[in-house]
C-alpha cells in the first residue's frame, strides 16, 4: 500500500469521487490553477476543467449558497473555506438556510463544506481557530473531524456521499505531518462510527482529530510506567457514537475528554452529559476535561504552546487519575 | 443616470471563460457604463423626510403627489389571455390575503400575516414569465409568485393556520415553502437577501446538466442592504448565471423609509456595479413587469448572465397584521392607492374590451367560491400530532433519490493522472 500524507488521501478522496460520479464539483477560493492555499485540489482543473473547479470570489455566503442551490438540483457540491475560521462569514446560510431545509421543507442538501481548521503553527487568531462546536449545536449538519490519512480518505469520500450537509474539519497541522499506508482500492468510514486509536485497560482518553496523536504520545509514555490508555477517536462529532463513548467508560471506568477547542460550550461537556446518561454507575473518578483556554488562538509559538493541551497535561492528568 | 432607453444594450452580452466577449471582441473589464432602462411612464418625484415637529418626529412627504394616474403600458409579447390570467392571479393573490385576514380575526392563524397589498402585479407577472423548468425563490410578500407556480391557496391557508396538511405539515409558516421536484421552488428563510446566491447556485447546478434556466427571485429596498445580496448577485455576474433578480422597492423596510436604507437614485443603479443589465418598471403595472421578466428570462435562458429589475411601488399595509404602519404618511397611502395595480389593470382590459364587465363579474365570483372552498378546506383540516415534530432532522439512505435533475451532468475529463501534488509556497505549513 502506498505512503499518503493526510492531506494527499483528502486530496485523492475527492478526486476519486469526482471519477466516480460528474455530480461532484468543487467550488471554492483559489481551488482552480492556484489549486487551493494548501493545494488540496491541486491539479484538479487540468483534470475536471474550470466547469467543476470553480474558483469564487471572496464571499463565503455566496459559496455556500451557490452550493445548496446546485445541491437542490442533485449535484453533489463540495465547496472549500480556505480556513475554517472564515466559516463564520457564512454563518447564515449554514445554520438557517441548510441545516433546516430538510427538517422545514424536505428538501436534501447533500453537499460537503471543508477546510482547514486548527492550530500548532502559529497561525494566530484567525487561522487556529477549531470551531466545530458551532456546527455540533446546528441540528441537520453532520460535523466530521479526522484524525488520520486513512479516516481522512474514507471520510470525505462518506461525507460527499452523504445526503446531508456535512461540516469537514481538516487538521492543518497533520495535512503534511503523518503518513501512513492508505489502501488503493475504494473505500468509505461510515460517519458516526468512532474507533479505538489504541486498546487499553486503564484509563479513556475520549478525543479527536491533532489531539489523537497527542493522547498517543501520551499513552507511549504511560505505558512505560504499566498504565494503558484507551484512546477514543471520536471522527465524526455531529452524529455523536454514544455507543462507543459508553463502551470506554465501561472498560476503563475512568475518563479524559480532550480536545483542542477552547473549552467553554467545547464537545468535551456534551460527552460528559452523555457519559452521566449512559454509564454514571461505571464511572470510578471524576470526568476531566483537558482542553485549550477560553481565549482567541495567541499567535507568539510559547503563548500558543502555552495555550494548547500538550502530552505532558494528559501524562499528568492520567497520573492523577489512576490515582482513584 | 436613469436615461429612458427602450432597448437593452447590446454591450450586456455574455462573456466567455477568457474574459471576452465573444461578440463583441472586447474585454468585459473594458465595459463601463450602462444605461439604465426605465420603462415607466411616470416618474414620481417625492421624498421621505424624517423631520422634527415640536417635540414630535416623525417622516414627512414632500413632492408631487397630484400627478395623473398613467396609462398601463402595451405588452410587446402580452395577448389577451395571458393578461386574462395573469389579472386573474393578481385577484387571487388579493383576495386570498383578505381570506387570510380574517382567518387572522377570527384567531384561527398561528403568529402574524404578511400582506402583498399593492404588490400583486410584481408578484404574480414576475412569476408569469418563468417557465416549468425554471425555478423561483419566493420572499415573504411573494405569495401571489406561489400561487402562479403551480401551489394553492388553501396550501398558503394552511402554512398560516399550522395545520398537518400544509407543505411543511406544521413545521414552518407563511411563504416558507418549496417543491424541489415539481414546482421548482425554493423556500426562503426570513433572514434577508440568503435566496440570491442559492437561487445563483440553483442556475449553476442546471448548467453543469446542461441546461440554461432562467432562476428568479426577489429582494426589497430594505434586503438590499444586506451583505449576501451583494454577494449573490455578484457571484451570478461573474459566473453569467440566469438570475433575474426582482428589487422590489416598495419604499418602506418594516418602519424605516428608503431614503434610510441607500443612496444612490434609483436601486436598479446597482446593476452597474455589478456590470449587468439593470431595469426600472412601475411596480403597479402589470405589463411593464412581465414585459421586464420576459426579457431577463430569455437573456437567462440564452445563458448571458443575470438581471436586476427595480420595480418601483408602495407596500398598502403595515410590515405584518399587527403593524398598522402609522409612520406612513397618509398623502402617500392616497397617491399609491390610485396606483392600485390590480384596479389598474382590470380598467386596462375593461378598456380594450378584452373581458367585458359580465365576465369580470364571472371572474371575480369564481375566484372568490374557489377560495371559500380552499378556506373551509384548510379550517376543517387537523393540526399536527405533537409527535409530528420529531424526525426529518436527516435524509436517511431512503428518503430521497438524489439524482441530477436535468439529465447527467456533461462532464469533460482530461487524460491526465494525478498531477504530482506541489509543495511550493503553502501557507502555515
Amino acid at each position: 500500500m502506498p505512503q499518503l500524507t493526510y492531506l494527499e488521501a483528502i486530496r485523492q478522496g475527492i478526486w476519486e469521487e469526482m471519477e466516480r460520479d460528474p455530480s461532484v464539483f468543487c467550488i471554492g477560493e483559489d481551488i482552480g490553477i492556484y489549486g487551493g492555499a494548501f493545494k488540496v485540489t491541486d491539479g484538479f482543473i487540468d483534470r475536471f476543467g474550470p466547469e467543476r473547479v470553480i474558483d469564487t470570489p471572496i464571499a463565503e455566503s455566496a459559496i455556500v449558497g451557490a452550493a445548496f442551490g446546485a445541491s437542490l438540483t442533485g449535484m453533489r457540491p463540495v465547496a472549500e473555506f480556505q480556513f475554517m475560521d472564515f466559516i463564520g462569514c457564512a454563518f447564515n446560510q449554514i445554520v438557517n438556510m441548510v441545516a433546516k431545509a430538510h427538517y422545514r421543507w424536505g428538501a436534501p442538501a447533500p453537499l460537503v463544506i471543508r477546510g482547514p481548521s486548527g492550530g500548532n503553527v502559529h497561525g494566530g487568531p484567525f487561522h487556529s481557530q477549531n470551531p466545530e462546536a458551532w456546527f455540533v449545536h446546528a441540528p441537520g449538519l453532520k460535523v466530521v473531524c479526522p484524525a488520520s490519512a486513512y479516516d481522512a480518505k474514507g471520510l470525505i469520500k462518506a461525507a460527499i456521499r452523504d445526503n446531508n450537509p456535512v461540516i469537514f474539519f481538516e487538521h492543518k497541522y497533520l495535512y503534511r505531518r503523518i503518513k501512513e499506508e492508505v489502501p488503493v482500492e475504494d473505500y468509505i468510514v461510515a460517519l458516526g462510527k468512532a474507533r479505538v486509536a489504541r486498546e487499553g485497560r486503564d484509563v479513556s482518553v475520549i478525543t479527536y482529530a491533532a489531539m489523537v496523536h497527542v493522547a498517543l504520545e501520551a499513552a507511549d509514555i504511560l505505558a512505560k510506567e504499566g498504565i494503558e490508555l484507551d484512546v477514543v477517536d471520536l471522527r465524526t462529532l455531529s452524529p455523536l457514537d454514544r455507543e462507543a463513548i459508553a463502551e470506554t467508560v465501561r472498560k476503563t471506568n475512568k475518563v479524559i475528554l480532550l480536545h483542542e477547542d477552547v473549552r467553554t460550550g467545547g464537545i468535551a461537556g456534551e460527552i460528559a452529559a452523555i457519559i452521566n446518561e449512559e454509564a454514571f454507575d461505571d464511572l470510578d473518578g471524576p470526568i476531566v476535561r483537558i482542553t485549550a483556554q477560553d481565549s482567541p488562538v495567541p499567535f507568539s509559538p510559547p503563548q500558543e504552546e502555552y495555550f494548547l493541551p500538550k502530552v505532558s497535561d494528559v501524562v499528568r492528568v492520567v497520573r492523577r487519575l489512576k490515582a482513584y | 443616470m436613469a436615461k429612458k432607453n427602450k432597448n437593452v444594450p447590446k454591450a450586456l452580452g455574455r462573456h466567455s471563460l477568457n474574459g471576452h466577449d465573444p461578440q463583441l471582441h472586447i474585454p468585459r473589464s473594458s465595459q463601463r457604463t450602462y444605461t439604465i432602462v426605465d420603462h415607466r411612464l411616470e416618474k414620481p418625484s417625492f421624498t421621505i423626510r424624517q423631520i422634527r415637529k415640536g417635540d414630535e418626529i416623525r417622516y414627512e412627504v414632500t413632492g408631487d403627489l397630484n400627478a395623473p394616474v398613467p396609462p398601463i403600458r402595451e405588452s410587446k409579447y402580452l395577448d389577451k389571455k395571458q393578461c386574462i390570467e395573469i389579472y386573474r392571479w393578481m385577484l387571487l393573490n388579493r383576495k386570498m390575503e383578505t381570506v387570510l385576514e380574517n382567518l387572522y380575526k377570527q384567531g384561527k392563524v398561528v403568529g402574524g400575516v404578511y400582506f402583498g397589498l399593492g404588490q400583486e402585479a410584481c408578484s404574480c407577472a414576475s412569476a408569469y414569465a418563468l417557465y416549468k423548468d425554471d425555478w423561483l425563490g419566493p420572499m415573504i410578500r411573494n405569495q401571489g409568485s406561489l400561487l402562479v407556480r403551480g401551489f394553492s391557496a388553501r396550501d398558503i391557508m394552511m402554512q398560516y393556520m399550522a395545520k398537518a396538511g400544509s407543505p411543511t405539515k406544521g413545521r414552518d409558516a407563511s411563504s416558507h415553502f418549496g417543491d424541489i421536484e415539481r414546482r421548482n421552488v425554493v423556500a426562503p428563510i426570513s433572514t434577508l437577501g440568503d435566496l440570491i446566491p442559492v437561487l445563483a447556485g440553483v442556475a449553476l447546478g442546471a448548467r453543469l446538466q446542461g441546461r440554461s434556466i432562467a432562476v428568479m427571485t426577489y429582494i426589497g429596498d430594505g434586503g438590499q442592504s444586506t451583505g449576501v445580496t451583494y454577494e449573490g448577485l455578484n457571484f451570478a455576474a461573474v459566473q453569467d448565471l440566469g438570475l433575474v433578480l426582482f428589487v422590489e422597492n416598495n419604499l418602506w423596510g418594516y418602519s424605516t423609509p428608503a431614503d434610510m436604507q441607500f443612496r444612490v437614485k434609483d436601486l436598479a443603479e446597482r446593476a452597474i456595479t455589478y456590470g449587468i443589465p439593470g431595469v426600472i418598471v412601475d411596480g403597479t403595472d402589470a405589463c411593464q413587469i412581465y414585459d421586464a421578466a420576459h426579457e431577463a428570462c430569455e437573456r437567462a435562458r440564452r445563458g448571458k448572465g443575470p438581471t436586476l429589475i427595480e420595480a418601483k411601488m408602495m407596500r398598502m399595509k403595515g410590515h405584518a397584521i399587527h403593524d398598522a404602519a402609522e409612520y406612513v404618511p397618509k398623502p402617500l397611502f392616497e397617491y399609491w392607492r390610485k396606483r392600485d395595480p390590480i384596479a389598474r389593470f382590470e380598467k386596462y382590459l375593461l378598456g380594450k374590451k378584452w373581458i367585458t364587465p359580465q365576465e369580470n363579474e364571472k371572474l371575480i365570483a369564481d375566484v372568490e367560491q374557489e377560495l371559500e372552498a380552499d378556506r373551509d378546506f384548510a379550517v376543517a383540516s387537523p393540526m399536527p400530532e405533537p409527535e409530528s415534530a420529531a424526525g426529518g432532522v436527516y435524509c436517511d439512505s431512503s428518503c430521497h433519490e438524489i439524482k441530477p435533475k436535468y439529465g447527467a451532468p456533461k462532464v469533460r475529463v482530461a487524460k491526465s493522472g494525478i498531477a504530482t501534488l506541489r509543495e511550493a509556497a503553502v501557507h502555515l505549513k
